[in-house]
Order: C-alpha cells, then sequence, then structure tokens
C-alpha cells in the first residue's frame, strides 16, 4: 500500500509542481502572487473543450492551439491588469489577480453555468499492472510531461539568452532596462509563458478531474503549499515542493484519515511558515533597518 | 453645516430609518450594518497596524459559532454576545503571536491558512458545530418578548454596532491607537520611540478578533443559521473587497463599502456569474483608480469626513 500510496502521490503531486512552477515564474519575474493562476489552469482546458466541441478540431490540433492562446491571454492579462498598477504596493497587486481570478470564473460560469463537462483524455489506453500497483497512463503522462517541462525551464534559465535576460529583469529591472532590455515586454512574456504553463497543466488534469468553473482555485491552494514548502521564488523548490506535498497527502490520507486530505495543504503551510518560513531552499529573508 | 446638527440629523435619520423600510429592505439594511462592523474589525489590523493579516474570517466564524453552540447550550443572546466577542479576542491572540514572527506575504497566507482551518473544524466538530448541515440560532428575545421582525434586530443591531465602534473610536484616538499608526509607518522608530512593537502589533489582532467576533455574533442572530461555507474564502474576498472600496482605515468608509458591495448581490442573485463579474470589477476599478477607496475620494470634497490619522 505504502508504495500505491506514493506513487499516486507522485502522479498528484506532479500536478502540483506544475502549477506550483507556472505561479513561480511569474513571482520571480514581477514580483507579484498570480492568484489567477488557478484559471489559467481551467482556461487552458475550457478553450480546449470549446474547439473540441464547437469547432470540431481533433485534440492533438486543440491542444497546441489552445496553448498558444493561453500565451496571448497571459500576455493580455499583464499587459492590461497588472502593467497599469505594476507600481504599487504588493497587496493590491495580489488582490487584482484575485479580482481576476473571480472575473474569470464568472465568466466561465455564466456560459457553463452548473454543468460539469467531460474531456476526451489524451491517451485512452487501460491501467497497466506492475506486480501489485495499479499506474494508469494519466499517471505516467502526469509524471513526463512534468519532467520534461521542468527540465526544459531549467535549461532555459540556465543556458539560453532569453533565460539569463530574465534573470537580469528579476533581479533588476532599472538595471535591465538601462542596458537595453525591455522589461515591458519580458514581463508579458514571463505571464505568457506561465499562462501556458497553467493551460498544459489543465489540459493534462481534464480529463480526470472534468470541467467546471471552480477547477482552478481548488487546485491553487495545493500550489501555494508547495511553494511554500519548496521555498518561495525557487523554481527547483517549487518542484520538489509539489510532489512531497502530493506524496505527504496521500501518506497522511492513507494512513491516518481521509478526512486529512483536504486540509492538508493548509496544515503544511502553516506549519512550514512557524517552523521555517523560507521552506525547504529558500534563504531566509533579512530586513534591514 | 455644523458638525453637531450634522451628526443630530443622521442620529434622528437612523432612529427613524425602519418607518421607510419593509421587512426584506430591513434586512438587507441589517447586513450591512453588520458587514461594517466586520470591516471596521478588519481595518483595526489591516487599515491601522498596516499588517497583511486576513485572519477575520476566522476571527468572524468564530464569533458567529461561538454564539450559536452557547445559545444551544441554554444562554440567552445577551448572555452569549459577550463571551462570543472574547473567543474572537481569544483567536486574535493565538494568531498575533505567530504574526510577531511573519511578515508581509507569509502572514497573509499563514492567516488565510488558519481560516481555512478554522472551516474545516466547523465541518468536522459535528457534536457541536452540526458540521455541514448548519447550526440554527435562535431569535433573541428582550425579557419575553421575541426580536423576530427586522426592525426590532436593525435597533439592536444598530445598539451594538454603536456601542462597539463608540469603543473603537476611542481606541483609536488613544495612545494604543497612535502606537499602531506609528507602528505602521515605520516600526523601528516607533520602537526606538518606547512603543514596544510586540505589545501594541497583539494588541490590535485581540481588538480586531474581538469586534470581528462581535459582527460574527451579530451574523448568526441575523442570518439564523450558519454553516462552514459561509465562513471560507468568499466571505474573506467580500470583506477585503468592503475594507478596500470604503476605504482602508476610515470606519464611515467600512458602513459606505459595506453597503455597496451588499446590497449588489442581493440585486444579481439571478444570474449565474454576473454577480462575480460585477463584483470583480469593481474591485478592480477601486484598485486601479482610487487605491484609498471612497472614503478617500469623498473626504477630499468634504473635509467634515476627514479622519485624522488616515492611511498615508
Amino acid at each position: 500500500m505504502l508504495l500505491q500510496l506514493t506513487l499516486s502521490g507522485i502522479a498528484q503531486g506532479s500536478i502540483y509542481a506544475l502549477l506550483a512552477l507556472g505561479m513561480t515564474v511569474v513571482f520571480r519575474a514581477t514580483g507579484v502572487i498570480n492568484f489567477a493562476h488557478g484559471e489559467f489552469f481551467m482556461l487552458g482546458a475550457f478553450v480546449v473543450y470549446v474547439l473540441i466541441q464547437y469547432v470540431g478540431a481533433p485534440f492533438f490540433l486543440a491542444a497546441p492551439l489552445a496553448v498558444v492562446a493561453m500565451f496571448f491571454i497571459g500576455r493580455g492579462v499583464e499587459r492590461f491588469f497588472i502593467r497599469p498598477i505594476a507600481l504599487s504596493p504588493h497587496i493590491i497587486l495580489a488582490m487584482m489577480t484575485v479580482a481576476l481570478s473571480y472575473l474569470f470564473r464568472g465568466i466561465a460560469r455564466l456560459f457553463w453555468g452548473r454543468e460539469v463537462l467531460p474531456m476526451p483524455p489524451v491517451f485512452s489506453l487501460p491501467p497497466f499492472e506492475v506486480g501489485d500497483l495499479i499506474v494508469t497512463a494519466q499517471d505516467i503522462l502526469m509524471a513526463t510531461m512534468t519532467l520534461a517541462l521542468v527540465l526544459a525551464f531549467f535549461l532555459f534559465f540556465k543556458l539560453t539568452r532569453f533565460g539569463r535576460v530574465a534573470q537580469a529583469a528579476s533581479a533588476s529591472p532599472r538595471g535591465a532596462a538601462l542596458v537595453g532590455i525591455d522589461v515591458d515586454a519580458f514581463s508579458g512574456n514571463m505571464w505568457g509563458m506561465a499562462a501556458a504553463l497553467g493551460g498544459v497543466t489543465g489540459i493534462l488534469v481534464a480529463p480526470v478531474t472534468l470541467l467546471y468553473p471552480d477547477m482552478g482555485a481548488q487546485t491553487l491552494i495545493r500550489a501555494f503549499a508547495a511553494m511554500t514548502l519548496g521555498g518561495f521564488g525557487n523554481l527547483g523548490g517549487a518542484v520538489v515542493g509539489g510532489l512531497l506535498l502530493g506524496v505527504m497527502e496521500q501518506w497522511a490520507g492513507g494512513y491516518l484519515s481521509t478526512a486529512l486530505i483536504d486540509i492538508f495543504s493548509y496544515l503544511v503551510i502553516v506549519v512550514v511558515l512557524i517552523t521555517r518560513p523560507q521552506g525547504l531552499f529558500g534563504s531566509p529573508d533579512v530586513t534591514r533597518v | 453645516m455644523p458638525k453637531r446638527l450634522a451628526v443630530l440629523v443622521l442620529a434622528i435619520a437612523l432612529a427613524a430609518l425602519p418607518l421607510a423600510t419593509n421587512d426584506y429592505v430591513q434586512y438587507v439594511l441589517n447586513l450591512i450594518l453588520v458587514y461594517g462592523l466586520a470591516a471596521v474589525g478588519f481595518n483595526l489590523v489591516l487599515g491601522y497596524l498596516g499588517q497583511l493579516a486576513f485572519a477575520n474570517t476566522a476571527f468572524f466564524g468564530i464569533g458567529a459559532y461561538a454564539l450559536g453552540i452557547l445559545m444551544e447550550a441554554g444562554l440567552s443572546f445577551w448572555a452569549a454576545l459577550l463571551p462570543a466577542g472574547l473567543a474572537g479576542a481569544l483567536a486574535g491572540l493565538v494568531v498575533g503571536l505567530p504574526a510577531l514572527r511573519l511578515k508581509g506575504y507569509y502572514l497573509a497566507i499563514v492567516t488565510l491558512a488558519f481560516g481555512e482551518l478554522m472551516r474545516w473544524g466547523y465541518i468536522h466538530m459535528d457534536a457541536y458545530t452540526h458540521g455541514s448541515s448548519g447550526l440554527g440560532v435562535a431569535a433573541p428575545s428582550l425579557g419575553s418578548l421575541p426580536l423576530d421582525s427586522q426592525a426590532q434586530r436593525y435597533y439592536l443591531i444598530l445598539a451594538v454596532a454603536a456601542l462597539v465602534v463608540w469603543g473603537v473610536f476611542n481606541l483609536l484616538r488613544s495612545r494604543i491607537g497612535r502606537a499602531w499608526v506609528a507602528i505602521r509607518e515605520n516600526e523601528s522608530a516607533a520602537a526606538s520611540l518606547g512603543y514596544w512593537p510586540a505589545r501594541y502589533k497583539v494588541a490590535a489582532f485581540v481588538a480586531s478578533g474581538f469586534v470581528t467576533g462581535i459582527a460574527g455574533a451579530l451574523f448568526a442572530m441575523l442570518i439564523g443559521r450558519i454553516a462552514p461555507d459561509s465562513f471560507g474564502l468568499n466571505q474573506l474576498l467580500l470583506q477585503f473587497a468592503v475594507v478596500m472600496i470604503g476605504g482602508m482605515s476610515s470606519i464611515w468608509g467600512s458602513i459606505l463599502g459595506a453597503a455597496l458591495l451588499t446590497a449588489t448581490p442581493e440585486l444579481l442573485r439571478n444570474f449565474p456569474g454576473a454577480e462575480e463579474i460585477i463584483f470583480s470589477l469593481m474591485l478592480m476599478a477601486v484598485l486601479r483608480f482610487m487605491p484609498r477607496g471612497l472614503a478617500g475620494v469623498l473626504a477630499v470634497r468634504l473635509p467634515m469626513l476627514r479622519e485624522r490619522l488616515y492611511r498615508s
């Protein structure tokens, strides 16, 4: 049972890791905690649904199109909602993203109301049995995609020129602007990438969780807990935090009580912030007078 | 218009209000008062102390459930009201102590998590809270007269709220209130002047817990049946919007924000999604164009309404 729980934990944790990664990208690049990231998750899935149901596109076409659409939605969000108030205190920015989350959810609810919509899976393969364990194609897909995306991000940030621009712009926007980096475009692109990432996650997960307007909001807190556990702003930490959270959640649910699963993220947040606020990989916050 | 005359006119208008309304409109007005009081409590920590603490839903819920549980155990509304407030104050203490260690976003997240943990508690401590099916709260009574109508409840809520707000007013003008603003502006400077931050921060959380707890108790009485869902993130956002739209660190701004944000959902009840869209657009407009909220905008025009110790 331990191994089965661990495997489901890793599959679940991959979702949290991907979401946390998207949120960390935005946080690193623009200093904003994007409470609307769950809605990027939700919108990605809904866009694919619309393309398949109403436009008749096949999945392998609809999915990439949706991801591209999400990229532009992310850029649009940055341009029209974040940039005008970029100099406001953090709380204002955070609340703007909360308002955005409500806006997107309201729009989704306007179109789809209380319906819970089904989504065709990426692959329809029966689950494998490896010894005592049951592994679904979905699990494998989630884990592989997570690994691939995380690797891609790391290579991107460390090795490419754009990645170095990203580091410069987030470390010092003014300095970056002084050497000719277009910080506004950079912020827009970062939001676009994060939105695309969120959309990909939604597309991968929707076949299992089904589509409904609140699907993002409910998973968001897990992403939050993952970021807190791994250390805010740390890309690797977000991924490790997500995986760890997924596994611990399943263990707690299996061995202690299923009632704990809902609340596990909150417990993690409280425990981590009280005992070690910087998480596993973050650096302690030092305030100078 | 001289200030005393304005206050007198206001008092008469408030006293005569139920004559002009029917039961439903009065109910909405009662709800506005309750949310206004909750916003005042929230403001103590958010606006005056300047800390990003989102534990107000927790205080609100604790006050509500404390009242409900005590009344179910046999106490009258009047006997249960003060303990409900004190329960909120105790929660304020519990939140305030760890809050000393955390700053900015971290405090926001941990207080949010605390609120959700409390909500999980309401759902799972069935024996006391009746879980998700909700806890019924009986109508209060004055002696042998049950206070059933909204007009009667209006006077009750108005009296309690006025008393509490008067207390808050005095608190804000005392050394404690000034210490809060000093700490908000520059904690190190305040400390160097002899205001020990830890003591005043905890005091702010306790005061906020008390006021919001009383508001929660009034809410429970007004609604008649409280369920865990009422005290989740939706409630948090609503109360935050009330404070932002009304104006941070403005007492009457809280009432104004409550009026606006309570009336709107009632009007949009029948359109799924519309409520959220309008609400989010309002909040966005305020965040973008009026960070000081309605109170800030109006105070420019009407100096009489300007409150000292305004958020800078």
